[in-house]
């Protein structure tokens, strides 16, 4: 994974009594996209208030750039773009007065004002007061304010929040041009999986405050693997002979379904049955797409 | 400087909030107010002050002044907030790479920049005012008409910076605003107050010219410490 950017341990808030974020331990490489993702109120927006310094942690440290928020925290701020919830531009301001707001503050050369613009497509608007915008296009001046200060690390919760099939589209191509283009990292929150797993390198999966799963995407992906089915001409003889070979199975639909099994195995097992004269009709893969496993590391709190 | 940087945005997010505005509404009304006693009673008014016109017209307008300090003071305070909590920017304000206490100091000096503004409209008001009910240019009192304004002024800082503080750290501006009409409505009655209650000192401030530096030396004082003690809330306080 190389150098970690964003590094938190054992992270907790706690209001009111009730655990909001509990012993969180997130690990971010430089130059990835990290998809975080849990349901709706589970701490992803408590945990990325505290990344950027908004609320206190109530107990756990978080270190940003190897540097601890606490101490340096405008220091590692400088250098951190975000885009929290819902737009929070000036309504009554146009484009370029929004930046300029924000540019007079990071103290950036005002020529960045355009080129943020032009990166999310936003130079023909510019002049037209925001509160006219559609939520697609606020979004995208959210992100060109946080584009603004040239981070090195960019934090977007739920920036797809809202918005129409195009505006997602836009927003995703957006976010994944940025390590590349931009050699930025990206810290990005959902609560949907299927738009986090077109961008994201790593997931990190949060459940009623709990980090319940963090890896690469392929990783998860090889998890998606939910067992086998056989469909062969005698399936109670088969069946009888995979026991017999020590693998789990049983009768379903007139074919055999087995549980997970790599690749020699299953190899082995034909060739078994093939031995015994048993005529194969089918060997199929039954594939859990990854909401199938989103849902159940978020009902059962990890994977089985 | 970081408060500099943080005013100059603020001094952009304000434009056409009706800051300044009001500033002017302020300040004018009160003449406005004043050039109407003066204008339908014109004879009676002169009879009446004829021994010191000036005079006359500064007591007038003084009147009026407190009332208006305290809602001049609690309205501008809640539209400096309010730039902030209507477009629920405080998350990206906070974010930035500057300090709280610097985005709270440019906040409490732009309200500070925005009553002075009014004052100085007032003072310069009052001339052009007593000019045209032609009280001559001869013996024009510069330095009571600067007094007229400002010393009331510092003697109602410290409701500013309470203004100022409830108003940036509440979203919900029911209770700074109620608290500030109350406020400036029992100024009015603030002759009949012991000296010590704060809510005099905009009074005391012009009309003690014995001792005017106690009233405002409290009012500086008490602003100071009220403007740090929201200041160390503003810091500490979560950003939801």
């Amino acid at each position: 994974m190389g150098e970690l950017v964003i590094e938190t341990k054992d992270l907790n808030k706690k209001y009111r009594g009730r655990y909001a974020v509990r012993n969180l331990n997130l690990e971010i490489g430089r130059g990835e996209i990290y998809g975080f993702l849990g349901p709706n109120g589970a701490g992803k927006t408590t945990t990325i208030r505290m990344l950027l310094g908004l609320i206190r942690p109530t107990m756990g440290s978080i270190q940003i750039f190897g540097k601890d928020l606490r101490k340096e925290k405008l220091n590692i701020l400088r250098k951190v773009g975000s885009l929290v919830e819902y737009p929070s531009n000036y309504g009554h301001l146009t484009a370029v007065q929004n930046l300029e707001a924000v540019r007079r503050i990071l103290d950036v050369p005002k020529s960045r004002i355009d080129e943020v613009l032009s990166i999310v497509s936003l130079t023909k608007d510019a002049k037209r007061p925001v509160k006219g915008y559609s939520l697609g296009m606020k979004q995208r001046l959210g992100i060109a304010t946080a584009l603004l200060g040239n981070p090195e690390l960019l934090i977007l919760d739920e920036p797809t929040n809202g918005l129409d099939p195009e505006g997602i589209h836009e927003i995703r191509e957006l976010i994944r041009s940025m390590p590349q283009q931009h050699g930025i990292t990206v810290l990005v929150s959902s609560h949907l999986l299927s738009e986090v797993e077109q961008m994201a390198g790593t997931v990190g999966i949060i459940r009623e405050g709990e980090l319940v799963f963090q890896d690469t995407i392929s990783n998860l992906q090889q998890q998606a693997s939910g067992g086998f089915r056989l469909v062969v001409s005698e399936p109670v003889e088969a069946l009888q002979l995979i026991r017999g070979q020590g693998y789990a199975g049983q009768l379903e639909d007139g074919g055999l379904k087995l549980d997970q099994l790599s690749d020699p195995e299953v190899a082995l097992l034909v060739k078994r049955l093939v031995d015994h004269n048993h005529a194969i009709y089918r060997v199929e893969e039954k594939r859990r797409t990854l909401e199938d496993i989103f849902m159940q590391v978020i009902e059962q709190g990890g994977l089985s | 400087m970081m408060v500099g940087k943080a005013l100059s945005s603020d001094f952009l997010k304000i434009r056409r909030k009706g800051i300044w505005f009001l500033v002017f509404l302020g300040s004018v009304g009160l003449l406005a107010m004043q050039a109407l006693n003066f204008g339908l009673r014109y004879d009676y008014m002169i009879d009446q002050y004829k021994a010191d016109l000036w005079k006359g017209l500064i007591g007038e307008i003084f009147s009026f002044v407190p009332i208006a300090l305290y809602l001049g003071a609690t309205l501008i305070s809640s539209q400096i907030a309010n730039v902030e909590h209507q477009n629920n920017s405080w998350k990206q304000l906070l974010a930035l790479p500057i300090s709280r206490a610097s985005v709270f100091t440019a906040k409490v000096l732009l309200g500070f920049i925005a009553m002075g503004v009014a004052c100085l409209i007032l003072s310069a008001g009052t001339v052009v005012l007593g000019i045209l009910l032609k009280f001559g240019t001869d013996d024009i009192p510069y330095l009571t008409i600067l007094k007229l304004s400002f010393l009331p002024y510092l003697g109602a800082l410290p409701m500013l910076a309470l203004q100022l503080w409830l108003s940036l750290t509440l979203k919900n501006q029911a209770l700074p605003i109620t608290l500030g009409i109350t406020a400036a409505i029992a100024s009015m009655f603030a002759a009949n107050y012991p000296e010590f209650i704060p809510l005099s000192w905009p009074f005391l401030s012009f009309i003690s010219e014995a001792k005017p530096a106690l009233p405002v030396g409290a009012g500086i004082i008490l602003a100071f410490v009220v403007y740090m003690v929201g200041m160390g809330h503003f810091r500490g306080k979560d950003v939801n």
